[in-house]
């Protein structure tokens, strides 16, 4: 029972009920809910800190009573790997989130004269080429994967099914469908670290 | 990537493996991993990152490319989905480890010449290096005198004001002031960039002067256009990068060739692209070159090269 937090699912504070913006005084349909995000309170705290949290860990934590008082099956919501994953994806889209603005900063200093320096005359078709380049990267990486690989990569990353329903789906063995995950997420790692080390 | 980060990057992907199953239960586990070093966590969110990012590119699946399941055993027809120019880069690297040729010429030069998509580092006498692109031809005279024949080279040169390093390429004579610069031939034009001191180019007649941080294109006797570069760029096709400002398809093609030993050409004079390549991914995949630069790339008829035209 996965509704609103797929593995995917990029929802944020916009998707929070409006009605409950604080988790203290919980509306009475969340209220098993709150019982439990009060309960396991320390312990989602000490994963936002492990998982890098720092100072930003309260607000995180706040965050994600947003995100969890906003799913659509507040029951599922309240299991604790429920939670936890929800605690771990809110981590994964900040990260995500500072780096586009930082990637973002960069092409702006580049675009300024004297802010940065770049190969005359043209920087624009270059910065444009080096992403599209990054993007021809990772497709190429999945082509070389083969079929099979890239759909199972898809059913698992993408639509969060488990490994042994993948392994039935495709008619093959669970080993078989672990050594293609292993083998899609070292190739997709292999294809970033060659481009981000040029 | 140092071996430790490679271990950590290795556990954080196994971690991304396991946290991304729906009924994944460990999570004390993981974050007694996290725990155990700030490290795990960078690692692991970049790695989810790149997943995520990778995940948005896979192709939503058609409807009738459903998995069957009676098709879909461990068959080697898999793996016809592998690329063929995978046998590119080994040949390139094979180039690389073999055609390096060395001859000395009766006056005494020294001749070093490159396979296209093979580079060499020349160890000079009095300590200065050179390092000859691919496709490249450089005759050596003595530790002070050089001239490029063909292709593009990378000097790094001792400088003694007494003594300077000149070099002869593309008809000009460039003379060095203490110096890292770069110098590529292509058609009749010179291009020379320096990274660090400064070059001088005819001295005794236009005596055009290339401090760090510039480039000039033209040809000898003719106009030099002076304009700024990254000192970084400078000599980056040695790390697998080369950039174009302004050049046509043609030149593109016979650079790319020079650069990773595939055949490409073009007769396209009239296209002009700016804009800077990996080359990586061109020794797997020629065809890789479409997007990136919007071009289209066949295979040449009747043979293993491959021709570039505009879109």
């Amino acid at each position: 029972m996965r509704a609103a937090f797929g593995p995917r699912s990029a929802s944020g504070p916009s998707n929070a009920d409006p009605a409950s913006p604080v988790f203290e005084p919980p509306a009475a349909p969340n209220a098993p809910l709150a019982e439990a995000f009060l309960a396991e309170r320390d312990r989602l705290l000490r994963f936002l800190r492990a998982r890098g949290a720092g100072e930003a860990a309260e607000d995180l934590l706040h965050e994600l009573w947003l995100r969890l008082s906003g799913a659509a099956d507040p029951e599922a919501a309240a299991g604790i790997g429920y939670m936890m994953r929800a605690a771990d994806r809110l981590m994964i889209d900040r990260y995500r989130a500072e780096r586009q603005s930082r990637l973002r900063d960069k092409a702006w200093a580049d675009t300024q004269p004297g802010l940065a320096d770049n190969i005359a005359p043209a920087p624009g078709p270059e910065r444009a080429i080096a992403a599209r380049q990054q993007v021809a990267a990772i497709e190429a990486a999945l082509t070389d994967l083969g079929p099979r690989a890239a759909a199972i990569f898809r059913r698992h990353r993408v639509d969060g099914i488990a490994q042994r329903d993948i392994a039935a789906e495709f008619g093959v063995s669970l080993s078989t469908v672990e050594s293609d995950l292993r083998r899609a997420y070292a190739r997709i790692l292999e294809a970033r670290k060659a481009f981000d080390e040029v | 990537m140092t071996p430790d980060q490679t271990a950590i990057r290795d556990a954080a992907l196994a971690w991304a493996i396991r946290t991304g199953e729906p009924d994944f239960a460990d999570w004390d586990g993981f974050t007694d991993w996290l725990e155990a070093d700030p490290a795990h966590a960078d690692a692991y969110d970049a790695v989810q990152a790149a997943l995520d990012e990778a995940a948005a590119l896979v192709p939503e699946p058609e409807a009738e490319a459903e998995p069957a399941p009676s098709a879909a055993n461990d068959n080697p027809g898999w793996l016809a989905g592998h690329r063929v120019w995978l046998g590119g880069a080994v040949a390139a690297v094979l180039v690389l480890a073999t055609t390096f040729l060395l001859g000395v010429w009766p006056q005494g030069e020294t001749l070093y010449t490159t396979a296209p998509g093979e580079t060499r580092m020349i160890a000079l006498d009095d300590g200065s290096t050179v390092e000859l692109g691919g496709g490249s031809r450089l005759a050596v005279a003595d530790a002070r005198a050089a001239r490029l024949e063909a292709g593009q080279a990378l000097f790094t040169i001792r400088h003694d004001a007494a003594d300077p390093f000149v070099l002869e390429a593309g008809g000009a004579r460039l003379v060095d002031a203490g110096t890292v610069f770069d110098v590529r031939l292509a058609g009749e034009g010179l291009d020379v960039a320096v990274a660090e001191g400064a070059v001088i180019i005819d001295p005794e007649a236009q005596a055009v002067r290339i401090d760090a941080g510039e480039r000039a294109v033209g040809s000898a006797g003719g106009r030099f256009n002076v304009a700024p570069v990254d000192v970084a760029a400078v000599g980056e096709w040695r790390r697998g990068r080369i950039s174009f400002a302004d050049a046509s398809l043609a030149e593109i093609a016979a650079e790319l060739s020079r650069a990773t030993g595939i055949d490409f050409t073009s007769d396209d004079g009239a296209t002009r692209l700016s804009g800077s390549i990996a080359l990586e991914s061109m020794r797997a995949d020629p065809r890789a070159l479409e997007p990136l630069l919007g071009v289209r790339v066949q295979p040449q008829n009747g043979g293993d090269g491959w021709v570039i035209a505009a879109r």
